[in-house]
């Protein structure tokens, strides 16, 4: 359970920090420009949300399993980012909808 | 020879890619399989389908078991023969017993190792093995092939080319390769952040399949890197063999200061000596590894020198919480069952190395992880096939134009060995639940289906490319595509019509390793019949093989 959640904050902490990038902001905001602010919290939201997925897998098992863990959930979460952005990038709208 | 280091990077990244990806797309899916080699184990042999087992008792059933475990397998004999000058010996004489198992095995595999008393080499010896149903002693039929842990996954590091260990010299220098393409990859690739999440299904093939081939190469880099690289650490020996060569008497003397040093005897007394109740050594052992608060599986018990003065008994902890494969040894004298020595905690060398040995060989418990692996060597599949199938695209108007056949060759090769290989896998599952139950030599059977429907794959690809030749696509990827949709689809129905478990009984009763397999399988079938679907479209063709599964 611990873990589903941990992968779910790396994909989250990933996708915020994919729409830091003014390429896949502009898929879900056509029109509004991404701010430095903007990104600059987009990035540090990322990062806990990074680091808390890793704190989550280290609560669990054993450091040298739990990194293992942590970084392969990394690669899931990457890939599914990448097909989301592809295929289906209104699905992350939730993530930014404070800048409406 | 180029202009700039990123030329010669990309030189290096496509040729090498090139001629070892056939190697390396090889070992990344059958390694990927063996992730879940023990489920395939179970799917191809029902009369093993029952929980997994602790280790049995040993005075009551495995004594007997080694016992009967009088002379070394018959391969084991032929590998003798290469061991001794002159003729084979009479006997073999009885050295070590041992038996390991995991907590996804329900059968134990139990080895005898033998003395070869004229060998060359005086520490050469050869193996007896047999497999055993836990609950009884009772041996399963050695012409019972393991699919998944006795043909996939030593195909995934020695490609079954035993002569002079050639097979897992290619793997090797086919990982070093990786190691050199990962590398090169990065340093070629423009963008790696930029593009890190970049897949743009909509642009022409040749801009799909390159992203597709970064995407998967860049997500799981970590996983290749660590993979490739740790697959090169454990057969180190294999590739630096100057423990056997120059570095042989100090490898010697530090054999004889370690047994001086614990107390383990490094070789037999010559005196003859009774077994003390091995049983009551391993309750000691679980007694002491409750004391240090862990849990107490045996994973590997461990006879030496067998009726001797100096055997002792070794007993290690099932490795099944932590990434080392076992651990926190014990050991026993034998004839007294009086404690010799507990192993103290690891040096920080020998953790690395059981760290780098122990993620890529994944005894350990945790689902989520093997499945996570197996994502990764999936990934790895597709990135070098889109890699060779982006060699082609780039090329084959070109080669089209000139009349030259190398984009028809890659393409040919490509197809044998994406969907050449699925089809021999599958074939082999087919011919596991086809072929009579009492065939003589059935594992040799299973074997030949494997190899003889790879090469027909490949003979086959290259008879229907001949349009990649004219620029145009390779009907044989359709047809295999739809090959592979058949045999996935009949796999498992042929599991049902031979077995009974079908997948709603085996889903009631929660039997994963069937259920799981099953459903991969079906979820194969589906997936190659819409590929095949699209590839109907000659337009489309390459671009959605693309995201196939391999």
């Amino acid at each position: 359970m611990m873990l589903l959640l941990a992968f779910f904050l790396s994909f989250v902490g990933l996708a915020l920090l994919a729409l830091a990038m003014e390429r896949h902001w502009r898929q879900l905001r056509a029109t509004r420009p991404l701010t430095s602010t903007a990104a600059r919290s987009l990035r540090f939201a990322g990062s806990v949300a990074l680091a808390s997925s890793l704190a989550l897998c280290l609560s669990v098992d054993h450091a040298s399993m739990a990194s293992l863990v942590w970084v392969m959930t990394l690669a899931v979460s990457a890939f599914v980012l990448a097909m989301l952005l592809a295929w289906r990038p209104g699905w992350l709208a939730p993530l930014i909808s404070w800048s409406r | 020879m180029y202009q700039t280091f990123r030329q010669s990077m990309t030189w290096l990244h496509t040729w090498f890619g090139l001629v070892l990806g056939f190697v390396l797309i090889v070992v990344f899916f059958f390694g990927a399989l063996s992730v879940f080699d023990r489920e395939i184990d179970r799917w191809a042999q029902p009369a093993t389908r029952f929980a997994p087992q602790p280790m049995p008792s040993f005075d009551h059933l495995l004594r007997p078991v080694f016992e009967r475990i009088t002379e070394p397998d018959p391969d084991a004999v032929e590998l003798a023969r290469s061991m001794v000058d002159g003729p084979l010996p009479e006997k073999y004489p009885v050295m070590d017993w041992s038996a390991y198992t995991t907590h996804r095995d329900p059968v134990l595999d139990t080895y005898v190792s033998f003395d070869v008393p004229n060998a060359r080499n005086p520490d050469d010896h050869v193996h007896g093995h047999q497999t055993i149903d836990p609950r009884t002693g009772a041996q399963l039929s050695a012409s019972d092939l393991k699919i998944g842990s006795e043909f996939f996954y030593p195909l995934h590091y020695s490609l079954h080319l035993e002569w002079m260990e050639l097979g897992y010299w290619i793997v090797g220098f086919a990982a070093l390769s990786m190691l050199a393409a990962l590398v090169s990859g990065v340093v070629i690739h423009r963008k790696i952040f930029r593009e890190l999440f970049t897949f743009r299904p909509q642009k022409q093939r040749q801009r799909v399949t390159l992203d597709l081939h970064n995407l998967t190469g860049v997500v799981a880099l970590p996983f290749h890197f660590f993979f490739a690289f740790t697959g090169l650490v454990i057969f180190a020996g294999i590739y630096f063999p100057v423990s056997e060569t120059q570095l042989r008497p100090l490898v010697e003397a530090h054999e004889q200061a370690e047994a001086a040093a614990t107390g383990l005897p490094h070789d037999p007394a010559g005196v003859a000596a009774p077994l003390a109740s091995v049983d009551a050594m391993v309750s000691d052992a679980r007694r002491r590894w409750a004391s240090r608060g862990m849990g107490g599986d045996v994973g590997f018990l461990f006879v030496n020198h067998v009726g001797d003065a100096n055997g002792y008994v070794s007993i290690y902890r099932a490795g099944t919480d932590r990434i080392a494969l076992t651990g926190q040894g014990i050991h026993y004298q034998a004839s007294t069952g009086a404690l010799i020595r507990e192993d103290p905690p690891e040096t920080a060398i020998a953790s690395v190395n059981e760290f780098l040995t122990g993620l890529h060989l994944q005894h350990f418990r945790h689902w989520l992880l093997r499945f996570l692996y197996l994502f990764g060597g999936l990934a790895g599949c597709v990135c070098i096939a889109t890699g060779f199938l982006f060699f082609v695209e780039k090329r084959k108007q070109q080669h089209a134009r000139d009349g030259v056949a190398g984009a028809r060759i890659v393409d040919a090769l490509a197809i044998a060995t994406i969907t050449g290989t699925l089809i021999a896998a599958l074939s082999m599952l087919v011919a596991n639940r086809l072929l009579p139950e009492h065939l003589a030599d059935r594992d040799e059977w299973q074997r030949n289906v494997f190899w003889m429907t790879w090469l027909a794959s490949g003979v086959h690809a290259f008879w229907r490319s001949g349009f990649t030749q004219e620029g145009g696509a390779a009907p044989a990827w359709r047809e295999q595509t739809l090959l592979v949709a058949v045999l996935a689809v009949a796999a498992p129905i042929l599991n049902w019509l031979t077995t009974g478990d079908h997948l709603l009984a085996t889903l009631e009763t929660r039997y994963w390793p069937v259920a799981g397999i099953d459903l991969f399988l079906l979820a194969t079938g589906v997936t190659a019949s819409l590929i095949a679907h699209r590839l109907r479209r000659p337009a489309l063709a390459h671009a959605h093989l693309a995201t196939m599964k391999p």
